[in-house]
């Protein structure tokens, strides 16, 4: 393996985007979680759900800084690193990434200030209406992202070539390219479970430390409602969006499922050991003729393996293979987590079963894992194009040394490590104290003039009660 | 960070004429904006773009 400047470029975007990926799948279900939460306070006037909000809305303050300071690192690498990809393909795909910036995230910036600085200033509704248009700026910013993604996947409404650019001939196809509907429902879907993970976590670890905090118990059952429900039905949506994928990259499908021979009755690998070299795999573990059923709806269906297509136009198999077999995994475990809890609720009170808890704790940052390992598998399963079919990885490549890459690589490592563990270290930490170390901290008390009589007086105990006549 | 996020008002407390709570919702969401422009005029600025 050479370290040119395409594998730099390629290892250097991988590190840069999964750092990123982490801050958006989690701020996209906070905000809606938080409009969530302001909405029932401004029904209920429960003092519960107050407190949640301004706990929850310090994380999602600090992750969303985290998310912007990263995502304007991908941004810039596409003229540095991928120049070539961004001269044949910017007429198209350059607008996408403008409305995100416009409509998306100049909604979300905007309004992150009466969120944060504006509760008394602009009252309950005005600043409800901007904590709402915050979580739909979180959701147009996905919208036009993974528009601007599926199309790399899944290229249309487009013509010319790459020697002589291309250019859009039907925005309506470029935007909703045909696997975009199913893949911005599983990215949602997966941003909400990531959260619900992590709200669910951080309450877990609080009811360990006192049973008896309502607001833990509270932020609790809402993060298990939304496991119970969107965990099925994100299996729902990703088996839809697998489906999207055996019509549109039957190639990367193949590699997901380490088929290597186009035939009827696929088997279902549920561990195998793929290898390119051999172009099989060297052990497997499978379910005979469950593999058709599953990605074709038929023990009968013919599904595409590797074989047909040629070795230069594979996909990665091995890490394809096991990056969705983790994400599965991980998304089983969360259907569990969900039904274990809506059950403990059921019986009574999921914050009783110290089990359940820890459980909660350690599924904590699975959400992460899950989405990372996602990207691998779409990103990864697209190789060895960036635009599937149309121009490969290698051609996408600035005309820059591997000296430069490697860098500007270094640079990224080092920075990465300082400022993304110190902002995580502070939001762990945050979160380990709790939405009542805030709420509870005492008023500060009157300012007096040092040295002068009232200085030395005691503070004022209030009106007497009855009981002291 | 406690002290800069600012809570609900008080339920009994007077409520500020609706003009001056639209001001500042507009003072405050466009600051926002500023502040996200600025900083991408600074970032283009260090990169030497036009």
């Amino acid at each position: 393996m050479e370290f040119d400047a395409l594998l730099l470029s390629r290892i250097q975007f991988a590190f840069t985007i999964a750092f990123h990926i982490i801050f958006p799948s989690f701020t996209i279900g906070l905000a809606s979680y938080l409009a969530v939460l302001e909405g029932l306070w401004l029904l209920t006037r429960n003092e519960t759900f107050k407190t949640l909000y301004l706990f929850w809305v310090k994380i999602f303050a600090l992750s969303f800084g985290m998310g912007v300071v990263s995502g304007v690192v991908m941004s810039y690498q596409l003229g540095t690193n991928w120049s070539v990809f961004s001269a044949v393909a910017g007429p198209v795909i350059g607008p996408l990434f403008a409305f995100e910036v416009l409509a998306a995230f100049f909604l979300e910036a905007s309004f992150l200030g009466v969120m944060l600085f504006g509760w008394k200033k602009v009252g309950p509704g005005l600043h409800f209406t901007s904590t709402v248009l915050v979580a739909l700026g979180t959701l147009t910013s996905a919208f036009w992202i993974i528009s601007a993604n599926s199309w790399m996947q899944s290229p249309s409404g487009f013509a010319g070539t790459v020697e002589e650019g291309l250019v859009a001939v039907n925005w309506m196809q470029v935007i909703f390219s045909p696997t975009f509907p199913e893949r911005l429902a599983h990215m949602v879907l997966a941003a909400y479970l990531t959260t619900a993970l992590v709200v669910a976590a951080a309450s877990a670890f609080r009811l360990l430390r006192d049973a008896s905090e309502a607001e833990s118990a509270m932020a609790l059952k809402m993060a298990i409602g939304m496991l119970a429900i969107v965990a099925p039905l994100q299996l729902l949506v990703g088996d839809l969006s697998g489906k999207v994928v055996l019509e549109h990259q039957p190639a990367k499908l193949a590699a997901i499922e380490a088929f290597w021979e186009t035939r009827t009755e696929q088997p279902f690998h549920i561990a195998a050991w793929p290898d390119r070299e051999i172009a099989g795999n060297h052990w497997e573990l499978s379910i005979p003729k469950v593999g058709s059923w599953i990605t074709g709806g038929s023990v009968d269906a013919e599904i595409q393996g590797l074989d047909a297509f040629a070795p230069e136009d594979r996909p990665p198999v091995f890490i394809v293979f096991w990056s969705f077999r983790l994400m599965v995994g991980l998304g089983m475990a969360m259907i569990a987590l969900g039904f274990w809890g809506a059950w403990l609720i059921w019986r009574g009170s999921p914050a009783r079963s110290r089990v359940f808890l820890k459980a909660c704790v350690a599924m904590g940052p699975t959400g992460f894992v899950a989405v990372i390992a996602g990207w691998i598998v779409a990103e990864v399963g697209r190789q060895p194009y960036v635009i599937y079919g149309v121009l490969r990885t290698e051609d996408a490549v600035s005309p820059i040394g591997a000296g430069a890459v490697s860098a500007s690589l270094m640079g990224f490592l080092v920075v990465y490590a300082i400022v993304f563990s110190v902002g995580a270290l502070y939001i762990l930490r945050l979160l380990a104290e709790g939405p009542l170390a805030g709420a509870l901290e005492p008023a500060p008390s009157e300012q007096r003039a040092p040295g002068s009589p009232l200085s030395a007086a005691p503070e004022d105990p209030g009106p007497p009660s009855k009981g002291d006549h | 960070m406690r002290d800069i996020i600012e809570g609900p008002p008080d339920s009994e407390a007077p409520r500020p004429p609706l003009a001056r709570r639209l001001a500042w919702f507009v003072a405050l969401a466009l600051g926002g904006m500023a502040a996200t422009g600025a900083v991408a005029y600074v970032l283009r600025a260090l990169l030497g773009l036009e």
